[in-house]
């Protein structure tokens, strides 16, 4: 790819080794990769494979052992609210209300009340949670939890948005209307989004690029281009073409061809 | 919903409530009356430490308006003296225990230099060094010490466990959003031990209050429910050392009740309920 300047975020030769008792274990090696700006990443592989770790490099949550993670020409070295993270067990504090939980990054870079307000209601509005905004998250149902979540990591306005499964833990009818719901805020703000997940259904439905992931040591394995218009059709043929394309590389991988 | 329905509901309730008033109302009944039967028993065969519950009740008021006969202390002045230890032991041991607790709690290394010492001295119950520490602090603070070792432990080593408990998650979460180290400590680690500091604080309840009235037999300047207790004991006034016992029992109630409620408002403000 000669776009260098289009891209917001790049993986130049990135590895992650945790040493072991004696040994040590390569959980993701020589990846690289190129993100440009407002795209929608997917990436897939098998549980293990290092995708997690990868999104918490990017996050700052874990060192990068070699090579390096650049956002908008910059390395990472730590966590920062230029990156926004949703967790798949939402990881909201229980003692603050919906709005509490998403005015947190503003209270920690010292915003005053009556501006955290605003953009707090903004993002209520945005992820549709009007009614709720003094609810605590116990009284709230899983996919309203993560709309929480997703609220809470959009209201720093980060460059990225990064999500480790955020829908692994909803039912599948609640899963797929929190999909159309990501598209449309993913529209609606602009972000470029890198959304693991291990569902290929999920993947194909979202992303604009599906990386798969070679199992342990994860690295890049291919890389396919959904170009499928939105709102995209679960039943359409290309869709079908497309999944059972991943599927069958998934499977053959699995094999270990 | 139809009115008839709506008031066969309400009948509904009345009649679970009235039916745990009216058992409330049997088992107290019966436990009076039994001991009652005891009471007269006991003393027909020649045995009078347990006296009937009028007796008590007679020894109740005197003691109330003039003071019971051997201390000669109105029972106000016996309850205010043992609260006012109690609290001012239990008020310093939550001050020195929460923030060692926090400490040891966030810090391996603290943990590592505490640990040996409070391993050591947590087992040893309290009453067993109370006579150290009237001893060595005075007649005055003695009691006040004995309480603070009893409440001491159980705040401590809540508020350790609700440190060390903390979900890693809340912590990513409040990284990936740029919490500084102190801010992860007083946003996240700090709100997240209240409920077990609550804990802590209730268990430190029930010892202290059980602590402060054997301290008071060493010695209680100024009166003491316990020393209530043990003067009217040793004369052998029994109807008065049952004043003694049933007001630890209402003041007992009266805490835990209290801890108990402001336990269930803390988790309700917290939102963990």
């Amino acid at each position: 790819m000669d776009g260098d300047e289009m891209s917001i975020l790049s993986f130049k030769d990135v590895w992650k080794v945790f040493p072991q008792d004696k040994t040590e274990l390569v959980a993701v090696k020589e990846f690289n990769l190129e993100v440009e700006d407002r795209e929608f990443i997917c990436i897939l592989g098998p549980s293990g494979c290092g995708k997690t770790t990868l999104l918490r490099m990017i996050a700052g949550l874990e060192s990068i052992s070699r090579g390096s993670i650049e956002l908008n020409g910059k390395a990472i070295q730590g966590p920062g609210s230029d990156r926004g993270m949703v967790f798949q067990d939402f990881g909201l504090f229980p003692w603050r209300t919906v709005v509490k939980n998403i005015e947190f990054g503003l209270e920690i870079r010292g915003i005053s009340p009556q501006e955290r307000e605003k953009t707090s209601q903004k993002y209520v509005d945005l992820v549709g949670l009007k009614g709720f905004e003094r609810s605590h998250p116990n009284e709230l149902s899983g996919g309203m939890k993560q709309r929480v979540g997703i609220a809470r990591a959009l209201a720093n306005d980060p460059a990225i948005l990064l999500m480790d499964e955020p829908f692994g833990a909803l039912d599948a009818q609640t899963r797929n209307q929190m999909q159309k719901e990501l598209l449309r805020i993913w529209q609606e703000t602009k972000k470029t989004i890198i959304f693991i997940t291990h569902s290929v259904d999920e993947a194909v439905f979202l992303a604009d690029r599906v990386v798969v992931m070679t199992s342990r040591p994860g690295t890049v394995r291919t890389i396919h281009n959904i170009d499928l218009p939105r709102p995209r059709d679960r039943a359409s043929q290309d869709f079908i073409n497309l999944r059972k394309t991943i599927l069958d590389e998934l499977e053959q991988q699995r094999q270990g061809v | 919903m139809t009115e008839k329905e709506r008031s066969g509901l309400w009948w509904e309730a009345f009649r679970r409530e009235g039916v745990k008033i009216a058992l409330t109302v049997v088992s107290l009944t019966a436990f009076l009356l039994i001991w009652w039967g005891f009471s007269i028993y006991l003393d027909s065969i020649g045995l009078r430490y347990l006296p009937s519950p009028d007796e008590v009740y007679n020894a109740f008021i005197i003691s109330a308006i003039d003071g019971d006969p051997f201390t000669q202390l109105p029972l106000i002045n016996h309850i205010v003296a043992s609260l006012n230890r109690f609290v001012w032991g239990f008020a310093l041991a939550l001050a020195v225990a929460l923030p060692i607790g926090l400490l040891m709690g966030a810090s391996k290394y603290s943990r590592y230099l505490g640990m040996p010492v409070t391993e050591i001295m947590r087992p040893i119950p309290p009453l067993a060094l109370a006579g150290f520490f009237f001893a060595a602090f005075g007649v005055l603070y003695g009691p006040i010490i004995t309480v603070f070792y009893g409440v001491f432990f159980p705040v401590l080593y809540n508020v350790m466990f609700g440190v060390r408990s903390v979900d890693p998650i809340l912590m990513d979460a409040a990284r990936t959003q740029g919490a500084s180290r102190l801010q992860l400590f007083s946003k996240v680690i700090l709100p997240f031990t209240v409920p077990y500091l609550m804990t802590g604080i209730t268990i430190g309840l029930g010892i202290g209050w059980m602590v402060i009235v054997a301290a008071e037999w060493i010695a209680a300047p100024g009166g003491g429910v316990g020393a209530l207790i043990l003067s009217t004991y040793t004369n052998g006034a029994y109807q008065y050392m049952f004043v003694g016992i049933i007001s630890v029992a209402i003041l007992g109630i009266l805490t835990t009740s209290l801890s108990r409620v402001l336990e269930s408002k803390v988790s309700q403000w917290m939102g963990m309920k």
